[in-house]
């Protein structure tokens, strides 16, 4: 077990390096910040200052290690715009993403897993090509639109919600839901396949027999069987809606690692855009060494090395 | 419980009436959060707009464009290199300590030390010293004559001293201390940023109790706010938006005619655009009226030289190439000009549509151009390569010095030993060195008249037209926008 472990603790850090690596080197490759950060009447001597202070007069190379002993200590650097340490611009946004992940999660569960099993179970009532049609429709209207559009009935004409900010869970609704919508369709596709799976399944039939209801047989067998591969493909959502909603954010103007990510990118505030992108390698190699973990506890083959 | 129904019932009147009851919180939408607070670092409008109202600075421009006394009361130029300040004794920062002479010094000397590394050194390195050499006086020296000084005064904020030394650069920038008509609360990282009224101020003190600058990149989103009332003030609008505002109910556009001058420029020193008459075509091919009034349609006004009205050194009475497409196919078929394939270097912040519209006309003028576009800090490189023959054959930008000088658009765009240039002119070089270091108002205006009909004669770069910046406000706030784009809280009130 032990062993098994610490391979794929090994592999993770593997796998972080080499993003590092990648994320630092892509960065490099698109060009230098010091002439976005300084004014347009900036001399070439002033541009070399710049240089100068933000370590990019360095050989590429010298860079990389003095970035690497950095990783070492944990230290993530400073932004070069803002001039503050990394962790602390991502601490300030973290809480932001977290709501708007959880929002729109539940936003996704709550109306993809009923619309899942209404389309299973009543797979050959035709009203349910209306609700896959609401489904595909709610999946394809992009976010830069649909959110405008909630803005605007809801946030303007309506008064109902206020129209972008944070700082209640009044704000939280609409980006929640733009953001949902989009899982939503994941979900209730999942939903569907898994409840159609069971549903020819013999234990069902013999309920059927028995004279259990829909309701019955849909609320104590259906459901908990179904919701396994909805909790796997959950982990691989989280993950996503973790590393920003990038659009939602920023049509919403939610305070998110999305919007900070775009705003990193373009003024080439490599320092941010490196931290945002170790948080991101970080959260999705741990769900998956927990997954790994989790089904080597389950699967004892996978532990002992035949199956992997 | 009566009580409570109450407070509810007054939040619920609040909720509605917000924005249309002259609220004394006003709400900014910026598009992005500020860079920094601390006025000597980042130097973006994001960034200004906040701390321009948390500090003072040395000296100040009036609704007009007329520099006016802040901090210094008066000023008198010495010598040839020395500017002597006479400073305000009565000012307070916001914790209550006297701003002194030596705060100025000490603030000159913060931004121009190299080891600091303002981004916006450049603006103020002509300054080798300061010194506090009397009662409330301070003396600056230049490296040389500097006529530009007091217009870059303008941009210098007084910190304190005894603050920044204490709390150092990072905790200073987190929790500004100034002078100014607002005082910093609170910083809420990517959301907002809090000031409220300086009530001690020693000018005109702000209208509103508090003021919250908030980042909404997108700027539909922006006008939803303003709309919906959860916004007074908004930034950063174009015309069609502006459009949609004009038409909507309790809300009003702001327009103000800016310092920066859209320009065409040419690689004079690569040919075929070494040859005036060449560069005279591309010159006429441009339908300048037809940008100004098809594309932009936000109250642009066409120029004829890079200046605006709000320029020192603007020409008066200059007309502009004229459009002429006609006469430009045909130079271009005579001098085979059409046959050079050509780069109009751009990146995705320019408006592409008037990058689209100018190689189209080029196009149809005869030229072969093609738009090569990158991204800002590609194209920045390009455009600033160190040999100028390798700079872009044709760009397209929006230029401002924000110090409402010529000197700061036309020595870099046209000096030869600028990296931005693109011209290589010994005799107009002279004329822009007089320009930069004669104290002569006379000589300078009459040094930049000339340089104009060199630029004109020659085609040397292509005068497009002066910006707008267009902001929208709730119906009832009284403000005149002015050309430094600068969001000065005490200039602005409630009508009625």
């Amino acid at each position: 077990m032990s062993v098994f472990l610490l391979q794929r603790l090994g592999q993770a850090l593997v796998a972080i390096f080499g993003v590092m690596t990648l994320v630092f080197f892509i960065q490099r490759l698109t060009g230098d910040p010091t002439y976005l950060l300084v004014p347009e009447t900036a001399t070439q001597e002033d541009i070399e200052a710049m240089r100068r202070t933000l370590g990019l007069d360095q050989p590429l190379l010298m860079q990389y290690l003095d970035y690497l002993g950095d990783m070492l200590r944990f230290d993530l650097g400073r932004s070069f715009v803002q001039n503050v340490a990394v962790t602390e611009i991502i601490a300030s946004r973290l809480p932001y993403t977290l709501q708007l992940a959880g929002g729109a999660l539940l936003v996704a569960l709550v109306i993809g897993l009923p619309v899942g099993l209404a389309l299973a179970i009543w797979r050959k009532h035709r009203s349910t090509n209306v609700l896959m049609g609401f489904v595909l429709g709610a999946q394809s209207m992009p976010t830069f639109w649909s959110g405008i559009l909630m803005i605007m009935v809801f946030g303007v004409w309506l008064g109902w919600l206020p129209p972008s900010g944070s700082g209640s869970l009044s704000h939280l609704i609409m980006p929640s839901i733009a953001l949902g919508l989009l899982s939503m369709a994941t979900y209730a596709r999942i939903a569907r396949s898994s409840v159609l799976d069971e549903l020819s399944k013999d234990y069902v039939r013999s309920a059927r027999a028995r004279g259990v209801g829909t309701g019955r047989l849909v609320g104590k067998h259906l459901l908990r069987n179904s919701l396994i591969p909805v909790i796997s493909i959950s982990a691989l959502e989280i993950s996503q809606l973790l590393a920003g909603a990038v659009i939602v954010e920023t049509v919403f103007a939610w305070p998110g690692l999305g919007q900070l990510t775009v705003q990193s990118v373009q003024s080439r505030d490599f320092v941010v855009v490196q931290g945002i992108v170790l948080l991101g390698a970080l959260v999705t190699i741990g769900v998956n060494l927990i997954a790994d973990i989790l089904y080597s506890v389950v699967d004892p083959r996978i532990r002992k090395g035949d199956g992997a | 419980m009566t009580r409570t129904t109450l407070a509810c019932g007054v939040a619920f009147a609040a909720l509605f009436a917000a924005g249309g009851a002259l609220a004394q919180d006003f709400t900014v939408n910026l598009v992005n959060e500020p860079s920094s607070l601390d006025p000597h670092m980042q130097w973006n409008p994001d960034s200004y707009y906040v701390y321009r109202n948390v500090f003072d600075n040395v000296v100040t421009r009036d609704d007009a464009g007329e520099i006016i006394p802040q901090i210094a009361t008066a000023w008198e130029q010495v010598s040839e290199t020395e500017m002597v300040l006479t400073i305000r004794d009565d000012v307070t920062f916001h914790d209550g300590e006297p701003l002194t002479p030596e705060d100025v010094v000490f603030s000159v000397e913060r931004i121009t030390n190299p080891d600091f590394g303002s981004p916006q050194l450049g603006q103020f390195n002509s300054i080798t010293g300061a010194e506090v050499t009397g009662e409330n006086e301070v003396t600056l020296t230049t490296d040389g004559p500097y006529p530009v000084l007091l217009a870059q005064l303008v941009k210098l904020s007084v910190v304190p001293q005894h603050v920044v030394e204490e709390v150092g650069d990072e905790a200073f920038n987190a929790a500004p201390v100034g002078s100014g008509p607002y005082v910093f609360e609170e910083w809420d990282r990517g959301v907002a940023v809090t000031l409220s009224r300086n009530e001690d101020y020693w000018g005109e003190a702000g209208p509103f109790e508090t003021a919250e600058f908030l980042a909404v990149p997108d700027a539909s989103t922006r006008v939803a706010n303003l709309r919906a009332g959860t916004a007074d003030l908004i930034v950063s609008l174009d015309s069609d938006l502006a459009m949609q505002i004009e038409n909507a109910q309790g809300v009003q556009v702001l327009r103000a005619p800016t310092e920066r001058v859209g320009f065409m420029g040419m690689n004079t020193t690569r040919p075929p655009l070494d040859d005036p008459q060449v560069r005279r075509a591309a010159a006429m091919a441009v339908d300048r009226e037809g940008i100004v009034a098809g594309i932009l349609a936000g109250g642009e006004q066409q120029v004829g030289q890079m200046a605006t009205p709000a320029h020192f050194g603007y020409v008066e009475g200059v007309e502009p190439i004229p459009y002429d497409p006609e006469a430009a196919a045909e130079i271009v078929e005579e001098t085979g000009a059409g046959d050079t394939p050509m780069q109009f270097a751009t990146s995705p912040v320019f408006d592409q549509r008037i990058v689209q519209a100018i190689q189209q006309m080029l196009s149809e003028a005869g030229f072969d151009v093609e738009i090569s576009m990158t991204d800002m800090s590609t194209y920045l490189q390009k455009a600033r390569a160190p040999e100028q023959t390798e700079r872009p054959y044709f760009s397209f930008g929006r230029w401002s010095c924000a110090c409402q000088d010529v000197d700061g658009v036309q020595f870099p765009l046209l000096h030869s030993s600028s990296s931005w240039s693109r011209v290589n002119d010994p005799e107009l070089d002279a004329l822009l060195e007089t320009g930069r270091s004669s104290l002569d108002d006379e000589e300078r205006l009459a040094a930049y008249t000339e340089v104009q009909s060199i630029v004109q004669d020659n085609a040397y770069i292509l005068p497009l037209y002066q910006a707008v910046a267009i902001y929208g406000a709730a119906g009832e706030l009284e403000w005149t926008p002015t050309a430094n784009e600068s969001l000065f809280l005490n200039r602005m009130s409630w009508s009625e």
